[in-house]
């Protein structure tokens, strides 16, 4: 068990493409740290610096205070659970936990010992001499996660372990996954690109894009305060709708497409830095749970403004509504944030037609294609400058 | 109307199959009836009748006691050539395949190509330069001039490598140099036993290879007492007076002698064969499917 720190960790590849830059991040003992990102965005390779698997072409990677840029990866004393699983497949479930002991050259019935126990902590004592081609895709991630805790290793790495399992199990593995981490309080990097899983399991969020870091910090903080427009299209689903807008000579009337908000004083006060944008444009941000329809649960507050749109498809979820509608706005999306094939757009916004959805309670009056109004309380808005990306914050 | 026109896809389909099983078939039956019969009754007798073990212990004996057990000294020629030349091809061959799939080197795709290159071109093209090269070392005659050509098995390499490149995912490795092991280690307690088709396949190909090649110890091997099964057989056969009537023994090599000796000279491959079968079919699919 030890922290790890990642300074300024550069990978830059032989063909010149930069997949990593100045990357800097602390993870403190113990503690489980979720690398999220769209594919594509460094994350893997980070976690790979750390592994040793791939070389560190700048900057620093300690354990504790120990520099491990140039150790191997068999001396690292960490333990990784990949993807795919990495089951050695002509071993048994017994043989794939003891192999790393085994490699270590503990004596025969300590491995033993430490298999049977960590088979027992994860429920695979009758899997125990199967081999992993005879195993479910949910037994096999857990020989997997056998394998990393049998070692009580330094660190935890962990490269979208659940990607590869359904819907159902996945939920169930997320919990189960976080608890064992918790039981065995190994500092733990866990790469994902599913903002749930980063929101559920993190005891904090390193957003990635591009091989830059966005943000590190607890995921309600990362939810609640995003940096900039790509943090906050890419936490949270359905996605926060994210508008063009002008704001009035003095800030306090925001126009999207032809709808006028009035913002109450509160905030401004909240957020004097908007004075800065009275005249201009900025994006702004609703979360989908913002926005509430009319029904018999709603209660509207003296400051809520109303958005209108018109209802084009609704998805009932049961315990809520998903309304998507579209206005005449110009809506905004954060390359990379929400799709995972955007790729080939120019690069930061792009515009498209003013579609939004609002997260509402099942007994809202919605009707297809009819028109909505959408009551939202002013203080729940996100704003965006427009040119850099970045938050509005004070 | 369509149940029948299915019938009788189906009775054509068989038609040509048992055609096809006859014509490959018959010869074998004939060859393995062979040595029962006597040098007359093979000729003019009927070809599928069986003579009698009589004259089946006396076409053993026959063939065995030539030249004082001849027979038994190229059978064991013929198992140390094979099998040193397997065990080197193997030594090389799996690890440089491992190497081609998973190592950047400068020159990794010549020698790729160079490998394929060399697969492709016939073995027999190379005797004379090896037999020269062989003569500048003085090794004409010794095992030695054998083995180490046959140990020369591209195939092998390119087999390993295919194996290596499509079924085994490079996370594997990672997974076990995470775990703890070096390279050696990675390769033997991982790469190796995943290899284990491989390793059937490339021996068997080797081994069938070596153990027909003609050509090869035919020029290397000048003494009698070297020769190895596919040379001593010609050697049989020259004594034969059916196909050497100049000659004649006190114990002629007759035709069922003849046919006793080609049965021993094929049935270490069968039986090889039959006991690499499931590695062999698990080897050829290797590759084919991807977990």
């Amino acid at each position: 068990m030890s922290p790890v720190y990642l300074d300024k960790l550069t990978k830059i590849y032989p063909n010149g493409y930069e997949a990593v830059h100045d990357f800097d991040l602390e993870v403190k003992d113990g503690e489980l740290m979720v690398l999220v990102g769209p594919s594509g965005c460094g994350k893997t390779t980070v976690m790979r610096m750390v592994a040793g698997l791939e070389r560190i072409t700048r900057g620093t990677l300690r354990f504790d205070d120990k520099v491990m840029n140039d150790v191997s990866p068999k001396d690292r004393d960490i333990a990784m659970v990949f993807q795919n699983y990495a089951l050695y497949p002509h071993m048994t479930v017994g043989e794939n936990i003891g192999f790393a002991l085994s490699m270590r050259k503990l004596p025969k019935s300590e491995v033993r010992k430490k298999v049977k126990e960590t088979a027992e902590i994860l429920g695979l004592e009758e899997w125990i001499d199967r081999k992993p081609g005879q195993l479910s895709g949910g037994q096999r991630q857990r020989v997997a996660m056998g394998r990393a805790i049998v070692r009580e290793p330094k660190v935890f790495l962990m490269d979208e372990p659940l990607s590869n399992l359904d819907a159902k199990l996945r939920v169930q593995m997320r919990a189960e996954v976080t608890r064992i981490q918790r039981r065995v309080g190994v500092s733990t990097i866990y790469v994902t690109h599913d903002q749930v899983e980063a929101m559920t399991m993190g005891d904090r969020v390193a957003v990635m894009r591009d091989g830059h870091l966005q943000q590190c910090a607890k995921p309600q903080e990362v939810y609640d305060n995003p940096v900039n427009i790509f943090v906050a299209g890419f936490m949270g689903s359905p996605s926060m709708n994210l508008f063009e807008a002008t704001l009035n000579e003095n800030a306090d009337v925001l126009t999207l497409g032809s709808q006028t908000l009035k913002l109450p004083a509160s905030v401004l006060a909240l957020k004097p830095a908007l004075k800065k944008y009275a005249n201009s444009r900025v994006v702004v941000g609703i979360r989908p749970e913002s926005l509430n329809a009319p029904g018999p649960q709603t209660q509207k507050g003296d400051d809520d403004v109303s958005l209108e749109g018109e209802v084009d498809l609704v998805e009932a979820l049961g315990s809520e509504l998903l309304v998507h509608f579209s206005t005449d706005a110009v809506r905004v999306e954060a390359e990379g944030a929400v799709s995972e094939d955007a790729e080939g757009l120019d690069a930061g916004l792009i515009a498209q037609r003013g579609a939004g959805v609002a997260r509402v309670e099942p007994g809202a009056q919605v009707t297809l294609g009819g028109k909505t109004t959408f009551s939202l309380n002013p203080s729940r808005l996100y704003f965006f400058d427009s040119s850099t990306g970045l938050s509005i914050v004070e | 109307m369509k149940i029948f026109n299915r019938l009788w896809t189906k009775t054509l389909g068989f038609i040509v199959l048992l055609a096809f099983t006859a014509f490959f078939i018959v010869p074998v039956i004939w060859l393995l009836l062979a040595p029962t019969k006597t040098d007359h009754q093979l000729i003019f007798g009927n070809p599928f009748s069986f003579g009698s073990f009589h004259n089946l212990a006396h076409a053993i004996r026959v063939t065995f006691t030539y030249q004082d057990y001849a027979l038994l000294t190229w059978v064991k020629n013929s198992a140390i050539y094979s099998f040193g030349g397997i065990a080197i091809a193997l030594v090389a061959s799996i690890p440089a395949g491992y190497a081609l799939a998973f190592t950047n080197f400068i020159g990794r795709r010549t020698l790729l190509g160079i490998t394929l290159f060399v697969m492709i071109m016939p073995a027999t093209a190379l005797v004379l330069p090896l037999f020269l090269e062989a003569n500048a070392v003085h090794a004409i005659g010794s095992p030695i001039s054998v083995i180490l050509p046959f140990s020369f098995f591209p195939f092998g390499v390119y087999l390993s490598y295919i194996f290596y490149s499509s079924s085994v995912p490079r996370d594997l490795l990672n997974a076990a140099r995470i775990d703890g092991c070096n390279e050696w280690n990675v390769f033997r307690k991982i790469a190796l036993p995943l290899a284990r088709p491989v390793v059937a396949l490339v021996a068997f190909f080797a081994f069938v290879a070596n153990w027909n090649n003609f050509f090869l110890p035919f020029v290397m091997l000048p003494s009698n007492s070297n020769y190895p099964l596919p040379i001593g057989l010609q050697d049989l056969l020259s004594s034969t007076p059916a196909f050497n009537p100049g000659i004649g023994g006190d114990v002629p090599i007759l035709r069922p002698e003849l046919a006793v000796a080609t049965i021993v000279a094929m049935a270490p491959v069968l039986i090889v064969f039959l006991f690499a079968q499931r590695s062999l079919v698990s080897g050829m699919l290797a590759g084919a499917t991807k977990e």
